[in-house]
């Protein structure tokens, strides 16, 4: 009799503690789940701060957010997006190629009902974003914000050598010799997970043979190994025949990398906005500059790689309807002013005045501007399998210039293997 | 008495339910998807022998399988015998001996992530403890960049998995050298052997047991080494350090081709199965009793 009592007790504390739970988010009538893999601590907090925002003028909502780590977040998404139970509401992604992966397997769900009355995506974004959120005609990605790529250096440094920012390809091979003579390692980076070498890649190719052709190597529609490309392999290979690249550099992070350019043994960095957020100290945050990749041809349109993360929804979603009220409200220009500021990032959004952001921001943007084209990143705009093979042959490229041939039959031979 | 009979069965139940669900099903339902295609999104489509025929054609699968084929001789032609030598050190009594036992083991403690990430600092071909020694001992012309030099990336990673390996070597045979009666030493002793007769006539063919375990764990370790490879380079400069276990991990959680990662799966599952099979159809067949 005693242990009939007690398990009767122990079951009724389990069912209370249950509905506990269950009353808990009843208060709220409306939930939405995002999966998110903003882990970063200051991205994270901003996410969190912005959906605070949101509950507060929408009190009979509920979200939550589940963050992942980014690297864990690309192989889990793949679990969550088939299943009917596991998928969330909102899932956090990168725009063009990756997010039409998703697409193209009928795996999410339109946002053309969530302008609001008589508004479009136009309203919101520039044109250009259509290409890289809009897919068979129809809007699947929600761009948030986005960065530039630039030659980071030292302002310090140049003015003590008196050098000014290149803009055409020889002004930069000068600017590299002068380096070198003083003692400076011209150009670092960091090459151990490889993406680093991508950048230069897209960068020489988007200057050697513009974006068009850039983008159709991409998608798999024209050869490696072809004069083209070659091409920029040679260009590239002057700057690693000189000696313009720091040493050993496949033994560095991308971090590790960016260290030789804070403690001034390097001059110059190809790199992302994002640089600026593993710098410890003001000062020298401060005295960082950053310049355009120098142009090589004149006639070909100046293209830059603008890498956009926005938000989906699933088609498996739980609450749709929901979803879209935030994907609305993620939309304003007012969350995405909130997010780009916190973090020194681009909103999406097109109302923000330019005046607005932070110095060096303002000349970001203009830059990007000033382009023709705007393009995501090699492994944000090629398929996973080519961009892995392609990535070793780049790092293999920049340790063994000597086999260009080689390098570029790898390259084609892949290229076959993946799109073919 | 019936009830009896059934007994261990009862018990064995659920770890056999268990067992078979979490490993044994997993296992065919690899080796089925090896004959697919399969991005983890869509239902998997069957392609026969394709990716067997693509596995062939890979470079990268011969520098990975090369690869694990140094990791398994090194393995066995250092630590084991390393492992035996400290066994036979420290089954002593010494002052001390217990400290340094204790040091030699300390490394097995640590998770091979952390001790990765602690010799990716030591190989740091600037700053790092090796270069910085070298330079200073004025032997500056001997330092090397040790994880990105394509030709010696593989040996200096496996220096780094030689350590704790020693350290489990060392234990798998203290604990075999406990089980060698001190009547029989003694004898030998009386007999008038001595210490290398002891070792190879003794302690050795007593020591068989844990020598069979020791040879096959190493044999495993070796081949399935992943997490050395996956924290220090990634497989990398270019895939020239790539192990299989690594390179079927890029293949199915990074490139999204689950068939070829299942493929490859399957074919290291080969290997492992043939190496250890072989081994142990050699100790058998030589088996004698003491």
């Amino acid at each position: 009799m005693k242990r009939l009592t007690s398990s009767f007790v122990v079951t009724l504390l389990v069912i209370s503690f249950i509905m506990g739970i269950s009353l808990a988010t009843l208060g709220a009538e409306k939930k939405v789940v995002i999966n998110s893999y903003m882990a970063d601590p200051a991205p994270k907090e901003t996410l969190k701060q912005l959906v605070a925002e949101f509950e507060e003028a929408n009190p009979d909502y509920a979200v939550t957010i589940n963050t992942y780590p980014h690297e864990d977040y690309k192989t889990l998404i793949r679990t969550w997006l088939p299943s009917k139970k596991a998928s969330p509401d909102i899932v956090t992604w990168f725009a063009g190629e990756r997010a039409n992966t998703f697409v193209d397997k009928g795996l999410m769900m339109p946002l053309d009902d969530i302008w609001g009355e008589g508004k479009s995506f136009e309203d919101y974004f520039p044109r250009a974003f259509k290409s890289i959120s809009q897919f068979e005609g129809e809007t699947y990605f929600l761009p948030q914000s986005w960065y530039w790529w630039g030659f980071w250096y030292r302002k310090s440094v140049f003015n003590e050598l008196n050098l000014e920012e290149p803009i055409t390809w020889n002004q930069f091979l000068d600017v590299c010799k002068e380096l070198k003579e003083n003692d400076y390692t011209p150009i670092t980076i960091g090459s151990k997970f490889r993406w680093t070498a991508a950048g230069w890649f897209d960068y020489l190719n988007l200057r050697v043979n513009g974006a068009d052709f850039h983008m159709k190597l991409m998608k798999g529609e024209v050869s490696y190994d072809s004069e083209k490309v070659r091409k920029v392999f040679e260009h590239w290979k002057e700057l690693i025949d000189k000696g313009y690249f720091i040493e050993n550099h496949s033994s560095y992070s991308w971090q590790e990398g960016a260290k030789f350019l804070f403690n001034k043994e390097a001059g110059m960095y190809l790199m992302g906005q994002f640089i600026q957020d593993v710098v410890s100290d003001e000062k020298i945050k401060e005295d960082l500059g950053f310049f355009r990749f120098p142009i090589i041809d004149a006639s070909v349109p100046i293209a830059e790689e603008t890498p956009t993360d926005g938000y989906m929804i699933p088609k498996n979603a739980p609450h749709p309807e929901a979803a879209k009220k935030f994907m609305h409200f993620l939309a304003t220009r007012d969350a995405q002013w909130f997010f780009a500021k916190k973090l020194n990032r681009i909103a999406a959004n097109k109302n923000i005045e330019p005046e607005n952001y932070d110095p060096m921001v303002q000349k970001g943007l203009q830059m990007i501007n000033r382009s023709d084209k705007v393009t995501q990143f090699y492994d944000r705009d090629t398929k996973p399998a080519m961009a892995d093979k392609a990535m070793d042959q780049f790092v293999k490229f920049m340790a063994k210039p000597g086999q260009i041939d080689q390098i570029l039959r790898s390259l084609e031979a892949e290229r076959k293997k993946v799109f073919e | 008495m019936n009830k009896r009979k059934f007994a261990p069965f009862k018990f064995l139940l659920i770890p056999v339910i268990l067992y078979a669900i979490w490993v044994i099903a997993p296992i065919f339902y690899t080796i089925f998807l090896s004959f697919t295609q399969w991005d983890g999104l869509t239902a998997p489509t069957f392609i026969g022998l394709g990716n067997y025929v693509d596995l062939l054609n890979d470079p990268t699968f011969y520098t990975a399988l090369f690869n694990n084929i140094k990791w398994l001789f090194i393995y066995v032609l250092v630590p084991l015998p390393l492992g035996l030598v400290f066994a036979l050190f420290f089954n002593r009594k010494l002052p001390g001996v217990k400290i340094f036992k204790t040091a030699i083991y300390l490394p097995l403690t640590l998770s091979f992530v952390v001790l990765s990430q602690i010799w990716t600092w030591i190989y740091q071909p600037k700053y790092g403890a090796i270069n910085v020694t070298l330079k200073a001992l004025g032997l500056g012309e001997l330092t090397v960049a040790w994880l990105s030099n394509s030709d010696i990336v593989t040996y200096s990673l496996i220096v780094v998995g030689c350590w704790p390996q020693t350290a489990y070597t060392m234990v798998l045979f203290l604990a075999g050298l406990q089980n060698v009666p001190t009547e029989v030493m003694e004898a030998a002793k009386v007999d008038g052997a001595n210490k290398w007769q002891r070792f190879w006539k003794v302690i050795l063919p007593l020591l068989k047991p844990a020598t069979i375990i020791a040879v096959a764990v190493t044999i495993i370790q070796s081949l399935r080494m992943f997490a050395i490879v996956n924290v220090m380079t990634r497989g990398g400069p270019f895939r020239s350090s790539e192990v299989l276990a690594n390179y079927m991990y890029v293949e199915g959680f990074k490139n999204y081709s689950m068939g070829y990662a299942s493929t490859l799966a399957v074919v290291l599952f080969l290997i492992i199965l043939l190496f250890v099979f072989i081994y142990l159809y050699q100790i058998f067949k030589t088996e004698v009793e003491y």
